[in-house]
């Protein structure tokens, strides 16, 4: 099997799927089951020969258990990153300033070579990601957890851009026709209801969308908040959550270069309910019946519709409007008719759905039938959600999502989610597509057990915020 | 639906088994059935406080007596009801079947007449429950004060049979009127007890003054119509902050709420301890079992131990050394103490795979079974996920000076064990400044003592009404009548 030739297809299916299946959603979904998984298999062996000689946790892990190849998908289960990998550095190198040491640590979580990075002077965590942005290929993404750490996934400038055109590819095309010229470069102004800037999780992608929508245009991108918002006060936030959570609020130290911006929060809260009004004003005046990309949680996009109906706007975009949402509903409870508030409001032919998180690559989109359609470039697991054993792949099998992504490059593709999910391997889908897919009932196992979830989802971004802003001004500094 | 089971209703000296409805238990699996309590809440309380009569007048001797038939009574092997109760707490707790097995059998020395007298005389004062103790005050009146008994709901905790026997133990002893609200992780073991003392003291009023009763915590159907201060005066409320949430909604004037709140506990070990290698392994035996004992599911139990080594290469060694030390002893507690934890934290145990890999900052001994491990802290602050600290899993600190243990002692600290005994004299007048409550002996965490302030408070003096009567001659204290006449003449 192994010939030069078949070589060379794998390396393009692994290094650049959207070449290699001509920038096609159809086609991307229509490989026979078979084919794919050969080339899943081979391109894991080789993901995992390279990473395991570039990112040094990825090769510690593997000898440590003694692995050196990888046949079988069920080989790769035990070398899972779980989310604590991407945030078991000390907090208290973030409040000591340590970022040479985040640096180093971070060094250890990505195939890039971070060792020349100058942190010299290095105030906070956004001064620290503007420093990798500038000095090295990496283009980090933040998320945040109760325990009072922020995990830092170590994505690249390369994946972003890459990640932006699958967007596209899924958004505009429709499974069974070839794309158009049209689909592959379509014009739209991109709604953004959240705020405009930040380097944490979710609005990290917002320059992507900016970038790969708009061409950076800023007169198309309308943003709900104008504002950035601060990282270094998000990691407050989470800390505050910690500390509350152990009874030591009383011991939390403010770093000064933060106290010192607190009217500038302050005001940016303040601001807020104008931001809002601005916001519709410009929805309903400028871009009524115009192409937009727009895209949200179901919360968040619920919140917007509600709030843009009560303001007497609905039916307010061109039919053929390009709208993600997905996010599960992470806890917010939403009245059951919360897609027909989003349809009245947006008043669009189709809401696509997506599933993810930011450890993969991209999104798995929902087909006509609800299921999530898994990208060719990655290898889903269902894995026994308590010992993390994998589950066989035929039959239906509900557990813990996990995936292998070989289209990571700047770090390991091997992690275990928090999602319980459900896979029919023998099924093939009425919609037509081969890929295996995710059943549209995700839920995430901490919502299951119904134990406060760790992460501060998009959601609640701006709730925690204000939290961190009133406790500022409560602090005497 | 396997291992369904029942908890009756105990109202004063009768148990019911009707009108069941189905409950879920904290592990989720098995269910169990117990009374609608909808139905029966209006006869929790008492019909008015004029029932609290009898009890008033049962004699002390009387309930050493009562008390010391209900512990020859609460021996394991021949009680059914204990049996039963082990059979549904197995289902329902996390802890291992010896465990709690173990916790069962502990139960008949609390009841004895020495303990029971050591209790009553330390917690509360014998004169005090027993009648009216006088004393005169600085302006010549004559004070008397006597601890009546009040109308008490109380929530206990579910770790072990341990906490019901003491609820029950001292509610007896103040002579107050009880209402216990079962936890679902422990569900039968208070009605297990209150059976027991039904079968002892069939109509007695100690019997008539205890109920228990299992109702979903929260449930406003329930709480509502019972924690009202026409029903009761005091709710002794154990256990997590939701818990204590539900209940202080219903705090108002002539209701009270004796908070016993969740805690974590810490340790601290001297330089001393550094000395020889016969002392290390000492100091780890010590701190193994403070560690292991009941799985590391108290209050009590050590998480983070601070050690006194210095941040030297020197000071890491040791304190990367004593890891060792302590996770040997830990793996080698015996089965009744302590075992590999039946069902692991899945989320603790992927933050210690992911510090395993950290290893710039972290030595993780152990925990590859998720038996338990020891996570040696390479510089000097604990990990950041030690709130989640459970199921033997202890993170050891190498620090240079007791100023970062203070930083870590809250209003959230129970329990500080300390080695060597010097350390603790020190730090005594220092440490409770910050939160800690209870400073014991490296190796005693667990073994809490029961003749003691709790949490730092005194329940049983909480749970009894002080009540004074005076007597005042107006020709010693002055009287007020007479100022006004004297003021008038002026």
């Amino acid at each position: 099997m192994t010939t030069k030739q078949s070589m060379v297809t794998v390396e393009e299916f692994m290094d650049d799927p959207i070449a290699y299946f001509g920038e096609s959603l159809t086609q991307m979904h229509s490989i026979p089951r078979d084919e794919l998984e050969e080339l899943q298999r081979q391109a894991m062996a080789i993901r995992f020969d390279q990473h395991r000689q570039s990112i040094e946790l990825v090769g510690k892990l593997a000898d440590r258990l003694g692995v050196t190849v990888l046949d079988e998908f069920n080989d790769v289960v035990p070398l899972f990153f779980s989310h604590t990998a991407f945030k078991s550095y000390p907090a208290a190198l973030v409040d000591n300033k340590r970022f040479d040491l985040m640096t180093k640590w971070l060094g250890k979580l990505t195939s890039h070579d971070l060792s020349k990075v100058d942190t010299n002077g290095c105030n906070g965590i956004d001064d620290w990601i503007d420093r990798l942005d500038e000095q090295t290929p990496l283009e980090v993404i933040t998320s945040s957890g109760t325990t009072g750490t922020l995990s830092i996934i170590p994505k690249d400038k390369h994946g972003a851009r890459e990640g932006m055109q699958l967007w596209k590819i899924c958004l505009f095309q429709t499974f069974g026709t070839e794309p158009t010229f049209e689909q592959l470069n379509p014009a739209v102004e991109v709604i953004w209801p959240n705020y405009a800037k930040g380097k944490l999780g979710h609005l990290r992608i917002a320059n992507m969308i900016k970038q790969g929508f708009t061409g950076n245009d800023e007169r198309k991108f309308h943003a709900l908040y104008p504002d950035a918002i601060d990282t270094d006060l998000m990691f407050l936030a989470s800390k505050m959550r910690a500390a509350a959570s152990r009874g030591e609020l009383d011991r939390l130290v403010i770093d000064p270069a933060l106290a010192a911006r607190k009217d500038e929060f302050i005001a940016m809260q303040a601001r807020q309910p104008e931001d809002l009004d601005n916001f519709f004003t410009t929805i309903a005046e400028k871009l009524r019946g115009k192409r937009v990309f727009m895209i949200g949680t179901y919360g968040l996009m619920y919140d917007v519709a509600k709030a843009g109906l009560e303001r007497g706007i609905s039916g307010v975009f061109a039919k053929d409007s390009a709208i993600l949402t997905g996010g599960g509903n992470k806890g917010a409870v939403l009245p059951d008719d919360y897609m027909d508030v989003i349809h009245e409001f947006l008043g669009v032919d189709r809401i696509q759905e997506g599933y993810g998180f930011s450890e993969q690559s991209a999104f798995h989109w929902a087909c006509s039938e609800g299921r999530y359609h898994v990208q060719p470039w990655v290898i889903p697991f269902v894995l026994d959600p308590d010992t993390s054993e994998p589950l066989p792949r035929t039959g239906r099998q509900t557990g813990r999502a996990a995936v292998y992504d070989v289209l990571l490059k700047a770090h390991w593709g091997g992690v275990i989610s928090g999602d319980e999910v459900t896979i029919d391997w023998d099924l093939h889908c009425p919609c037509g597509q081969t890929s295996v897919a995710f059943e549209h009932d995700i839920i995430r196992y901490s919502e299951k057990q119904g134990v406060d979830d760790d992460r501060i989802t998009c959601a609640a971004t701006h709730e925690v915020h204000n939290e961190a802003v009133n406790f500022m001004k409560a602090f005497e500094s | 639906m396997s291992g369904a089971y029942t908890v009756p209703l105990f109202l004063r000296g009768e148990v019911i088994t009707d009108d069941l409805v189905t409950f879920g238990t904290r592990s989720g699996a098995t269910r169990f059935q117990a009374p609608d309590m909808a139905r029966y809440v209006e006869q929790l309380p008492l019909p008015t406080p004029m029932a609290m009569a009898d009890l008033n007048d049962v004699g002390f001797d009387e309930i050493l007596d009562v008390l010391e038939a209900l512990g020859n009574a609460l021996t394991f092997d021949t009680n059914p009801h204990l049996q039963e109760a082990y059979e549904a707490a197995v289902l329902a707790n996390p802890l291992p079947p010896d465990m709690l097995k173990n916790s069962y059998q502990i139960l008949p020395p609390l009841f004895t007449r020495a303990n029971v007298l050591e209790l009553a005389e330390t917690q509360v004062g014998l004169d005090y429950l027993n009648g009216w103790v006088p004393h005169a005050l600085a302006d010549g009146r004559e004070l008397r004060v006597r601890a009546f008994g009040s109308r008490v709901v109380h929530i206990p905790a579910g770790n072990g049979g341990l906490v019901s026997a003491v609820t029950i133990l001292r509610s007896v002893i103040t002579r107050c009127d009880a209402i216990i609200k079962a936890p679902s992780n422990d569900p039968l073991t208070a009605v297990a007890i209150a059976r027991t003392l039904a079968d002892v003291a069939p109509g007695h009023p100690i019997t008539k003054h205890l109920a228990v009763a299992y109702w979903k915590g929260g449930d406003a159907a329930i709480e509502e119509r019972l924690y009202r201060p026409e029903h009761v005066e005091k709710i002794v409320a154990w256990g997590g902050l939701a818990s204590v949430k539900h209940v202080t909604r219903y705090i108002q004037p002539g209701l009270e709420m004796i908070a016993l709140d969740p805690k974590r506990s810490a340790t601290i070990i001297g330089r001393e301890a550094f000395g020889d290698d016969e002392t290390m392994r000492e100091v780890a035996r010590r701190a193994a079992v403070d560690i292991g004992v009941a799985n590391q599911e108290g209050c009590a139990n050590a998480r983070v131990i601070y050690a006194m080594t210095g941040t030297d290469p020197t000071g890491i060694a040791n304190a990367n050394k004593l890891g060792e030390l302590i996770y040997e002893e830990l793996v080698r507690l015996p089965a009744f103490i302590s075992t590999p934890p039946p069902q692991p934290n899945r989320e603790l145990y992927e933050h210690v795979e992911a510090s395993r890999m950290t290893e710039d900052f972290y030595q993780v001994i152990g925990g590859e079974q998720r038996e338990g491990a020891v996570i040696v802290s390479q510089f000097d602050s604990p990990v950041d996920y030690s709130a989640m600290l459970s199921g033997r899993v202890a993170n050891i600190v190498p620090v240079d000076g007791i100023d970062k243990v203070t930083e870590a002692v809250t209003a959230y600290t129970q329990t500080i064990g300390i080695y060597p005994e010097s350390l603790k004299h020190e730090l005594r007048d220092t440490l409770p400044l910050f939160g800690a409550q209870r400073l014991t002996s490296l190796g005693y965490a667990c073994s809490v003592p029961i003749a003691a302030p709790q949490d730092a408070i005194e329940p049983m003096r909480r749970m009894c009404k002080w009540i004074v009567e005076e007597t005042c001659d107006p020709d010693v204290v002055i009287p007020l009548w007479r100022l006004g006449e004297a003021a008038a003449q002026v």
